[in-house]
């Protein structure tokens, strides 16, 4: 009987010493998904067949002593804006509905070439910006801890599967903090990478200069895995990073003892101020990076709202370039979120673009400056727990400066790390940021910080649907 | 730093302009968040050098 519940490193652990088969493991999770997707959405494609075929193509490698990785055999789900030859890529949008892509994102071929079994396509805000939205072709995912709660977005259907055991990862992807977020509400690790250590060729774009492709899973360690697989140079895409990727699983040696941490306070006391359970989570997380052996001293910054516009403007003015024709003249068939926000950028002009850019240079410059003497800052990864649906307002990510747009302004790698429950049991996190391509100095901390816990062994209570 | 204004029926026409349908009962909603827009890029209007460049300036072709 296959637990309703495991990590990549146990499920690839056990696949390696042939005492779990990739067929079952697959089947398992394909029940799961039938038993309680129903009430999660998470999935608004699932690729049964194919999973059970990729799946019996693998025990058959492994049996035959060609085991391909900690992988190889390992059940995930992708995002719907990663294409996939032959399979529709719709952006969760009636725009693309009937895209079907002839060939497979960078990305999701390397992933496959690891050995990971694609379940299906993932439900995502609209193009990764419109969200949550109950006006799409399919509804909006729901959050496995409480399912009148919003996932968080635009990573949405990635968080509320990889969080209910339905898939062991997910791809998501981060344009201002859409990997961070639902890992932050749904519990999980979510890493925005360094800019342009995944190749974004083959993943639907809203805004070139800020999109970062990147991993969703239970912990720090799955993490490491996915991004192994995902990470590299690709040529299809011009913003790729030509730079060795280290092994960033062999990294996780559990030691922090040293490690120099900038607390990023203001960001969440005072210029976005976190509920009182959260600065509570963050103070504890403190608190544990102290007990291990970091240094952790306060770091002042420009105020939030800064980095904030900078990201939202630049956002913005890409994502309507991108979108421009089509909404003159499809309007109405996008979702109401996407189109009401993104018309607000017909209102930016190429002036107000460049000064955003502009700015985005100091800002860059800023935190390489105040990270001279540091390995890693963090700070909160959003504001509370996850909210309810209807407290969530079509304007939001306007109406208060995000927490995680920083680290898309600066190309940093940042992550979301689950840092406790409130009483009512919904996941807290806070963020960790690192310094340019040293993914593994974060994954190093968020998987010491995890060892030193117990939050990793709390899984949701799910009711079948 | 003075933010400049823009009145319900300015944004409408910009809307109009850009050739974006809006439906009827979404303007006055657009037009109510204008102020957002309005509000970052006075924030990120500072006074720079003329010379203080982007970021992105991409590298000489063949480099």
């Amino acid at each position: 009987m296959v637990p309703d519940f495991l990590t990549i490193a146990e499920a690839g652990a056990l696949i390696a010493k042939r005492e779990l088969s990739p067929v079952e493991l697959v089947q398992s999770r394909l029940t799961r998904i039938e038993r309680l997707d129903g009430k999660l959405n998470s999935f608004i494609r699932v690729l049964g067949d194919e999973a059970f075929a990729a799946a019996r193509s693998a025990e058959a490698e492994i049996i035959a002593g060609r085991l391909r990785g900690p992988l190889h055999g390992i059940p995930i789900g992708l995002k719907d804006i990663y294409e996939t030859k032959g399979i529709p890529t719709t952006g969760h949008s009636k725009v693309m509905i009937d895209h079907v892509p002839a060939q497979d994102a960078t990305s999701v071929r390397r992933l496959t070439e690891a050995g990971a079994i694609v379940l299906g396509k993932l439900a995502t805000h609209e193009f990764a910006f419109g969200g949550p939205s109950f006006d799409l072709p399919w509804p909006p995912a729901r959050n496995p801890w409480d399912t009148s709660r919003f996932t968080g977005g635009s990573s949405s259907g990635t968080g509320a599967a990889v969080a209910a055991g339905l898939c062991l990862g997910g791809t998501g992807s981060d344009t201002g903090g859409s990997i961070r977020g639902p890992a932050a509400f749904c519990g999980l690790a979510g890493l925005k990478p360094s800019y342009g250590r995944i190749s974004r060729a083959g993943i639907l774009p809203l805004a070139f200069s800020l999109d970062h492709a990147g991993p969703m899973a239970w912990t720090a360690e799955d993490c490491a895995i996915m991004l192994q697989a995902m990470a590299g140079h690709d040529p299809a895409d011009p913003a790729s990073a030509n730079r060795p990727v280290r092994d960033y699983r062999a990294a996780l040696s559990g030691e922090v003892k040293g490690l120099r941490i900038g607390l990023i306070r203001h960001f969440y006391e005072i210029d976005n101020p976190a509920n009182e359970v959260t600065q509570q989570g963050i103070a504890n997380a403190v608190k544990v990076f102290e007990g291990l052996g970091c240094s952790v001293n306060e770091l002042r910054l420009s105020p939030l709202a800064d980095w904030a516009a900078c990201g939202v403007m630049i956002m913005l003015a890409e994502g309507y370039a991108i979108h421009e024709a089509t909404l003159r003249e499809r309007f109405i068939d996008y979702g109401e979120a996407f189109r009401d926000r993104m018309a607000l950028a017909a209102l930016i002009t190429g002036g107000d673009y460049v000064q955003a850019v502009r700015r985005r240079r100091e800002l860059i410059a800023e935190l390489g400056a105040a990270m001279t003497d540091l390995d890693l800052v963090i700070t909160a990864a959003a504001p509370s727990e996850a909210p309810t649906f209807n407290s969530v307002s079509k304007f939001a990510i306007l109406e208060r400066p995000s927490l995680t747009m920083p680290f898309n302004v600066t190309g940093s790698p940042a992550m979301s790390v689950c840092c406790g429950y409130t009483l009512a049991g919904l996941p807290l996190a806070f963020q960790l940021a690192g310094k340019p391509f040293d993914e593994a100095t974060v994954l190093r901390a968020a998987h010491a910080y995890e060892r030193a816990t117990p939050w990793r062994s709390i899984r949701p209570t799910l009711p079948p649907s | 730093m003075k933010t400049q204004s823009m009145t319900r029926g300015e944004v409408e026409s910009a809307l109009a302009r850009a050739g974006l349908e809006i439906p009827e009962r979404e303007k006055p909603e657009i037009a109510a968040a204008a102020h957002f827009i309005e509000e970052m890029a006075a924030r990120l209007r500072r006074k720079r050098e003329m010379g203080a460049e982007p970021a992105h300036i991409f590298p000489p072709p063949g480099e």
